[in-house]
């Protein structure tokens, strides 16, 4: 299973996420919103969520607490500005596996779903 | 001396001089005066006693001619009597007042005039019956025709045994007074010789008035009024702000003690001036200095200020720029997979990627800027990181034509921070210093310890041979954005992190530039106490 939850508020950092992912064989979703990612987790199972940090009305450190209590198994990557690496840090203390700096490139946007699923040392 | 007679209203000694003089005057006045008629009563009494002798030489001489009743005789005497100078007149009447003998003879057998002292001096109504005076007047004073004073002189003839038992029969016993011998004698040698006298004793006084008034002065001069001019000259240089006037002490009287304590007081007032004048031009450099400092303050807090607004603006522009900018690579990666490697499409897709890295670049320098990045806190060796950042520069092209003078001060200069920051600034240095010299020529490097408010720094000092910075550049030389590079070569955020991170250390970067010359940048990063004893141990 290889199902991919990516909860952005911007549209195109949904679609660069979609693009990269899709080709490599991952099942992508797309949400715009913590609440709308939330709902669609209620409805089916996802590995992996990418979750930005930064969104309007419910910011990226809460949905993380909601997956985590909700969803233990959910493995998490926070995609994050480079001013906010600081909070980035302060997810990974509250469960998050891993996070990556934006922009980035689909090399490094893969490497990071990999290593999710398969491990660090798989390449 | 001057001001004695010029304004004596102004001058003790003058008043002094002047009620001196005055009192002198009265009491020579009342001497003289006095002196003057005593000489005059002396003189009188002595021309009395010459008088009374004068009547009664009359007397003896016309006694024989009289006893023997020889009347040409008598008159003849007194004619001999009389000289024009001394004796106006000499007359002889009998005691009813009819003149007998006269030197003059123009009276002789008239009666003696009855207002006269020759009756009036015994009798005190002459016309009515006779009453004789307890005390008879035999001498009076009057003025002569001539204006001289004469005096008048009666004398009587007692009647003597010769005189009643005389063989001519003319007296008789009962008879006590025969006549009398009237004497007039002038005084206008005596008159003459008081004159002088009096003339000679005024003078006296005068001179004698004059001289001690002018030694008087001369002596009030030199111990009052002299000294008192120049207390109150010393006054007037004093009031004029001269304090270091000083009055003369020439004695220790009341006038000495008074300049003694006048100097006592100047000197006091002088002391305090200066102390005043010191403490006031302390006060200036003081407030001059704060002036400066809050000043300085201001400017950094406006600096401060404009940076912290400018930096959470640039955060927030940084950050909505990744979104997009995650799009424009990601979708440049996924075209570029459609083309062949070496194809054009390829080649150009590399470009936005490379320039889409670049404007990730330029924001992660912008966020550095923005806020404090995290960072690794750690103990850091400045000559360490110093020595590797050159090593890494020098390996790298644009330093290829470098050359580096390096000379570090032998300590570690350990700062408890982030290696990489350091690095950093010391990497922005090197970029500066050979963009300016067009990457050719030497960099010079090095470290000292140095003290700045009693507090020990490290300064890493970098000097190259570039253009020199403008003088109107100085003042923006740390502000974001600004560079002189030209279009793409420089973010102008290096000096302006650089400054971002030494503040935050409690440094501060110091520049010295010559147009054509070069210029030295001197970051100044505080060293913990301690550690600046090892680093000279």
């Amino acid at each position: 299973m290889n199902k991919i939850l990516v909860i952005d508020d911007e549209a195109i950092v949904r679609t660069s996420c979609q693009r990269t992912l899709v080709p490599e064989g991952y099942d992508v979703r797309l949400a715009t919103s913590g609440q709308e990612g939330l709902d669609l987790m209620a409805k089916e199972s996802f590995s992996l969520v990418l979750l930005d940090l930064k969104m309007p009305d419910m910011d990226g450190i809460e949905v993380l607490n909601r997956i985590k209590t909700g969803w233990p198994g959910t493995k998490v990557v926070m995609v994050t500005g480079y001013s906010t690496v600081d909070t980035a840090v302060q997810a990974l203390r509250l469960g998050a596996y891993n996070f990556i700096e934006k922009p980035f490139t689909p090399d490094t946007l893969i490497a990071a779903v990999r290593e999710v699923f398969y491990g660090k040392n798989q390449d | 001396m001057k001001n004695i007679f010029s304004h004596p209203e102004k001058s003790i000694a003058a008043k002094l001089i002047i009620a001196i003089g005055l009192l002198m005057i009265v009491v020579s006045f009342i001497f003289w005066y006095a002196t003057l008629k005593k000489q005059e009563e002396d003189i009188m009494s002595i021309a009395l006693k010459y008088g009374d002798s004068f009547v009664q030489f009359t007397k003896r001489s016309t006694r024989h001619s009289m006893l023997i009743y020889e009347r040409d005789e008598t008159q003849r005497v007194l004619e001999n009597l009389s000289t024009p100078e001394g004796v106006h007149r000499v007359r002889i009447y009998d005691h009813s007042g009819t003149v007998l003998f006269c030197s003059r003879g123009s009276t002789v057998g008239k009666p003696v005039d009855s207002a006269s002292i020759a009756c009036q001096g015994c009798h005190r109504n002459p016309g009515t019956s006779p009453v004789l005076l307890r005390e008879p007047k035999t001498w009076n004073v009057y003025k002569d025709e001539k204006g001289n004073t004469a005096i008048k002189l009666i004398g009587t003839i007692p009647n003597e045994p010769d005189c009643y038992t005389a063989s001519c029969h003319v007296h008789r016993q009962e008879e006590q007074t025969l006549g009398f011998i009237e004497a007039d004698l002038s005084l206008a040698l005596l008159d003459e010789a008081l004159f002088k006298q009096g003339l000679a004793l005024t003078a006296y006084v005068i001179i004698f008035v004059l001289a001690v008034s002018l030694f008087l002065g001369i002596i009030l001069y030199k111990i009052v009024s002299r000294p008192v001019y120049e207390l109150t000259d010393a006054m007037d240089h004093v009031a004029n702000g001269d304090l270091g006037y000083s009055v003369p002490i020439k004695s220790s009287d009341e006038i000495g003690m008074l300049a003694k304590a006048f100097n006592a007081m100047i000197k006091d007032i002088k002391a305090a001036r200066d102390q005043r004048e010191q403490w006031t031009q302390t006060l200036e450099v003081e407030i001059s200095k704060k002036t400066d400092e809050i000043r300085k303050t201001h400017a950094n807090l406006v600096q401060t200020e404009k940076l912290a607004s400018l930096g959470r603006m640039a955060a927030g522009v940084a950050h909505e720029i990744n979104n997009p900018l995650t799009g424009v690579v990601t979708f440049a990666h996924l075209l570029k997979k459609r083309f062949p490697a070496e194809s054009d499409e390829s080649q150009d897709l590399d470009i936005i990627i490379e320039q889409s890295e670049r404007c990730s670049k330029i924001i992660k320098n912008l966020l550095t800027f923005a806020r404090a990045t995290p960072t690794e806190k750690g103990k850091v060796s400045i000559n360490d990181v110093l020595r590797r950042t050159i090593f890494m520069v020098q390996n790298q092209e644009k330093f290829h034509h470098i050359k580096f003078n390096v000379t570090l001060e032998d300590s570690q200069f350990v700062i408890v921070g982030d290696s990489s920051q350091f690095q950093q600034i010391f990497l922005n240095m090197f970029i500066n210093a050979a963009d300016a010299m067009g990457g050719r020529g030497n960099i010079t490097v090095g470290t000292r310890t140095i003290v700045e408010e009693k507090k020990p720094y490290v300064e890493i000092e970098f000097t190259d041979e570039g253009t020199g910075i403008k003088k109107e550049d100085m003042l923006k030389l740390f502000e974001p954005f600004f560079t002189t590079k030209p279009v793409g070569k420089g973010t102008g955020l290096g000096l302006s992190v650089s400054h971002g991170i030494v503040k935050h250390f409690g440094g501060n970067i110091k520049v010295k530039s010559e147009i054509g010359k070069g210029t030295s940048f001197f970051v100044r990063l505080p060293l913990p106490s301690s550690d600046a004893k090892k680093s000279h141990e």
